[in-house]
């Protein structure tokens, strides 16, 4: 988390010194992972603030075009304002060039936006995954204010240290003696979300209640959800 | 940034089948600048019996200096080794005797009991005390170790297998901390038939 | 010094109006004002709790009726709680002062799309996501609406239930408390839920007063008397209700 806010309840506090923020840290937490032909994104469905669950069935995940997804965690008032612009503008766009922006150009435009909040950032994390030119699943990963990298893998949110590191093992291949040598399939893929999830609900108290797993291949985005702990 | 992180380095310690691992890395530094890349923060302190010392390094080697004072008297007065759990008692009284200005070290226990059997565990900085049946962590990527070891770590692991969970959870953690790593080290303490119990060290990682 | 400032212990009068002293508003702040802009940058008279949930024909939700002035409870029969339309109530914790702004503000928006002969009633959905909006907005300007809103209603046909905050955080839930609401309210409406997945429209009325008595006993700035909203698909129906005299104290003299 690039910034880290100190929470106190409203009535924990002197009643003469209310204090405003305009940010709050509502968790979740989400993982991508591209293949040659499919990609695949998850997040959880907790929604909490300090330790509040305000919903157990929350998706971080939105679906931008058919072939895009995207997953923003941190503020939710910065994560549903900030969709709501990148909807807008990718209808305008629509309507504009009578085609529907591409994975590459609306990881442009996201990045874009982020950065004129440069000075008051949307308090985000976003993960953008779809597919790239040459019709290979990617992954953006970005910074709140709109540092943007292009991965084949990532987590993002309140669980990231807990989950990146086992996806550069098991994804990356990294400290393996010859890297990874086989191609990701969708049922690996799959699994090592589940793993990661059951583990990051296990430690970390923002992740948890469910998954939603976003498979988008050529053809379709299909859902998938499994259930996660609920304490 | 907290005293606890002002050094960087962190240990892990598993259990497997008949046997246990410790591990650590062996980053030395203050703050973002490396000082040293060869330091151990695990220490052997009985025949089968280690402990890590992960935090500010001045109180990793003053506790060490501490604690193997008391651990020499126990045994002269007593006349016998310290078992885990004996060493698990001293170690809360050392620290929990500075409660209120305590020593910056979060200790980990690893070693084979009187039965040989396993036996884990870990503190934080003024002595609470756990000892689960899987794995501890501890030191300044404590979260990530925690994220794989959650994923890796099997019940009954043999072991060759339980050393490649090991390095492989201590590995990739203290790759996404930027204060931890510069190689590892691992111990593995195996009870190899009845009566025979083995050691081996081994260094991983990039040094 | 004031004597009777000296005599008042601040703890005891937090945000209270000083004895003796001409009524002055608490904690304004003198840096800023050569500032000519006013910001709630805190609230003055609140009110607390506000709890919702669906049942089997459409959502209740209930406020109680105080309105609190630091510690002090300053106004007994305040209501948080309106009809906007047919179709969406608007309950709110929080300041009452922007409460009633927005209050204004909503039934003026109601009034001009009748006058301008809109075919569409404004819905909790819509409701909803308009308040997402001007709250959001007024925080980014750091001059927020310090409310915690909840909107319950119908949404193309179908019960909606959806909480907005001052900074705009907004989430739909088929339960919905703020305030103390969060820790005393949302177990009892999720036990119930466990037991009986559909709630009839006497049973959640019942847990609703369950709910309101249990944050009457627990939270010192809530209040015996309460509106509650009934939003079904006929139309919506608020009452007002106490139950004063069901409660027991005994409790309170233990040992006395």
């Amino acid at each position: 988390m690039a910034l880290s806010l100190e929470h106190t309840e409203e009535y924990m506090r002197d009643p003469r010194k209310h204090q405003f923020s305009p940010y709050a840290d509502n968790g979740g937490t989400s993982i991508a992972i591209a293949g040659d032909d499919f990609v695949m994104l998850a997040s959880d469905t907790r929604l909490s603030q300090g330790y509040n669950v305000l919903s157990r069935n929350h998706s971080k995940c939105f679906k931008l075009t058919s072939q895009t997804l995207l997953s923003s965690t941190g503020c939710l008032a910065d994560v549903l304002t900030l969709t709501k612009i990148l909807e807008a503008r990718l209808t305008n766009y629509a309507h504009e060039h009578l085609e529907t922006m591409s994975t590459t150009a609306i990881a442009q435009l996201l990045s874009t936006l982020l950065y004129w909040r440069r000075f008051f950032p949307y308090y985000v994390s976003n993960i953008l995954v779809g597919f790239d030119e040459d019709g290979k699943g990617v992954v953006y990963h970005y910074d709140p204010v709109g540092h943007m990298e292009k991965m084949t893998y990532c987590a993002s949110g309140a669980s990231v240290t807990l989950i990146q590191p086992l996806l550069d093992n098991l994804v990356g291949g990294k400290n393996m003696k010859d890297g990874r040598t086989t191609p990701i399939t969708q049922d690996f893929a799959k699994r090592l979300i589940h793993d990661g999830f059951v583990s990051a609900a296990e430690r970390e108290i923002a992740t948890g209640d469910g998954c939603t797993i976003y498979t988008i291949t050529k053809d379709d985005v299909t859902e998938e959800t499994f259930k996660l702990r609920k304490d | 940034m907290s005293i606890l992180q002002y050094n960087g380095g962190c240990v892990v310690a598993m259990t497997g089948k008949n046997c246990v691992a410790i591990a650590t890395d062996l980053r030395f530094g203050t703050q973002f600048s490396l000082i040293q890349k060869q330091f151990e923060r695990v220490f052997q302190v009985g025949p089968k019996l280690f402990v890590g010392l992960p935090g500010l390094t001045t109180d990793t080697q003053t506790v060490l200096q501490r604690l193997k004072f008391r651990i020499k008297m126990y045994e002269m007065r007593e006349g016998r080794r310290v078992q885990p759990k004996v060493l698990m008692a001293m170690i809360q009284n050392l620290l929990y005797e500075r409660r209120f200005g305590p020593y910056f070290v979060s200790p980990i226990i690893a070693g084979l009991d009187e039965n040989d059997k396993p036996y884990i565990c870990c503190f934080d900085l003024i002595g609470c005390s756990t000892d689960p049946e899987d794995f501890v962590t501890a030191g300044t990527c404590e979260e990530s170790l925690y994220g794989l070891c959650e994923t890796l770590w099997r019940k009954d692991l043999e072991p060759d297998d339980l050393f490649e969970v090991i390095s492989q959870s201590l590995l990739n953690a203290v790759d996404r901390d930027a204060i931890s790593g510069m190689g590892a080290v691992v111990h593995i303490i195996g009870l190899w038939s009845d009566s025979y119990i083995a050691i081996f060290n081994f260094c991983v990682g990039i040094l | 010094m004031n004597i009777s400032r000296q005599l008042v212990n601040p703890m005891l009068w937090s945000g209270g109006p000083v004895p003796g002293e001409f009524y002055e508003f608490p904690r304004i702040c003198r840096k800023t004002e050569s500032d000519p802009l006013k910001h709630t940058l805190y609230p003055s008279t609140s009110g607390t709790s506000v709890v919702g949930f669906t049942y089997k024909d459409g959502v209740m939700i209930a406020a109680d009726t105080k309105g609190s002035y630091g510690s002090l409870s300053r106004f007994m029969d305040i209501d948080r709680l309106f009809k906007a339309t047919d179709q969406a109530v608007l309950a709110c914790g929080g300041d009452i002062a922007d409460y009633q702004f927005i209050k204004d503000v909503i039934e003026q928006k109601v009034r001009d799309d009748e006058c301008a002969g809109s075919m569409k009633v404004l819905d909790a959905g819509s409701l909803h996501c308009w308040l997402t909006r001007v709250l959001y907005n007024r925080r980014t300007r750091f001059d927020p609406l310090w409310l915690d809103c909840v909107v319950a209603g119908f949404k193309a046909g179908k019960p909606f239930l959806g909480f907005v905050n001052k900074i705009g955080m907004a989430y739909e839930a088929d339960e919905i408390a703020s305030g103390f609401g969060v820790h005393f309210s949302l177990p009892m409406i999720r036990d119930a839920r466990d037991k009986k997945s559909e709630l009839t429209k006497e049973e959640a009325r019942k847990l609703m007063r369950e709910c309101m008595k249990i944050l009457y006993y627990r939270d010192c700035k809530a209040h015996h008397k309460y509106q509650i909203a009934d939003i079904t698909a006929e139309g919506v129906k608020i009452d007002v209700c106490d139950f004063k005299k069901e409660t027991n104290w005994d409790v309170a003299f233990y040992g006395n």
